[in-house]
């Protein structure tokens, strides 16, 4: 009887086991979850040719604000530290005296289409031409924590052709 | 009779301006600036591209979105000097999973709960995932139509789970 038993016990581990271990292993081949505590971190240069060329750090698009403009504004960084904008795809209306300026991004004043007093900016200059790409240097002491976003402005109206938020590249 | 016409037409313009801008200064600069204007009417700028691109142009990009499993970061494709198209991830992070790759789907984006054997969305493999954080790059096929398949997602084949997706724009 006891021997029956331990005979019986011993057997059924065995189907537990025959069965349960297979189980086990598929469930951990299906899911890995210790793939949830692991992180793979890999660290690949830029492809061959771009590793001479300047890197993008940020990016945005440009939306039209009192003018229809359109387009990409990436800020770069040179192998020797220094940045510059350039516009991309780049389209705004024509007009006097506009310019590429840096803005802060949560300045409340660039939701109006034409600023009511002085929009704290750092110029890049005026804007080579209203159509097609286009690279604008940075000065040293632009300060990109606090100047975030890109506008096509025209000082002699105060209006704002358009705005591009930056976000990291 | 040709000069009269011009006269009246700077002369409109410039009532034009002082309408605008009731300061007497502003409309002086207005002048000036309508001159600077007509040189640079329609200007294209060609020659900054010489100075930007050493061999390789970036084509499009996107951001990536992930609730499911947080997927952040960015997703460029550039065109190399020989033609070569890559996909290059950037501040990347996703979760670490099985069998996890990226793909390109024919959609313009996709749901964080996209399914894509349902929806039967057209799926091209760039390979398995080098890894769950940082940056990396993967190849994209000679002759793929990325008018087409405009979005990429991390996609985990096993479970068909759409990680994150990441839409992509023109540079």
């Amino acid at each position: 009887m006891n021997t029956n038993t331990s005979s019986w016990l011993s057997r059924s581990k065995w189907i537990l086991m025959a069965i349960g271990i297979p189980v086990l292993a598929g469930a951990w081949w299906a899911f890995r979850p210790e793939k949830l505590f692991i992180n793979q971190k890999v660290n690949e240069a830029a492809p061959a040719s771009l590793g001479t060329a300047a890197q993008p750090i940020f990016t945005g698009k440009l939306e039209g604000k009192i003018h229809a403009t359109s387009g990409r504004a990436t800020i770069y960084k040179a192998a020797d530290g220094t940045r510059y904008l350039r516009l991309s795809d780049f389209k705004t209306s024509n007009g006097p005296d506009v310019r590429v300026v840096l803005v802060m991004a949560e300045d409340k004043q660039l939701d109006q289409e034409i600023v009511k007093g002085e929009l704290d900016r750092m110029e890049l200059g005026a804007l080579k031409g209203n159509e097609g790409d286009q690279n604008y240097d940075l000065p040293a002491a632009a300060d990109l924590n606090k100047y975030q976003a890109v506008a096509i402005y025209c000082e002699t109206f105060h209006a704002l052709f358009g705005v591009a938020k930056l976000e990291e590249f | 009779m040709f000069s009269t016409i011009k006269t009246g037409l700077t002369f409109a313009a410039l009532a034009g301006a002082f309408l605008l801008q009731p300061s007497l200064q502003a409309q002086d600069s207005m002048k000036q600036d309508g001159m600077k204007q007509d040189g640079m009417k329609q200007d294209k700028m060609q020659d900054d591209k010489m100075q930007h691109e050493g061999m390789a142009k970036s084509l499009f990009t996107g951001k990536f979105h992930g609730k499911v499993h947080a997927t952040s970061g960015r997703a460029t494709v550039y065109q190399e000097g020989d033609g070569k198209l890559v996909l290059r991830l950037t501040n990347f992070k996703t979760s670490n999973g099985p069998d996890v790759h990226v793909i390109l789907v024919a959609t313009k984006d996709a749901m964080d709960d996209a399914n894509f054997l349902k929806e039967n969305t057209e799926k091209l493999e760039l390979g398995k995932l080098k890894g769950n954080e940082g940056d990396q790059n993967y190849e994209i096929p000679a002759g793929t139509d990325l008018t087409k398949f405009r979005t990429v997602s991390i996609y985990c084949e096993r479970f068909n789970a759409n990680f994150g997706a990441a839409p992509l724009e023109k540079f």
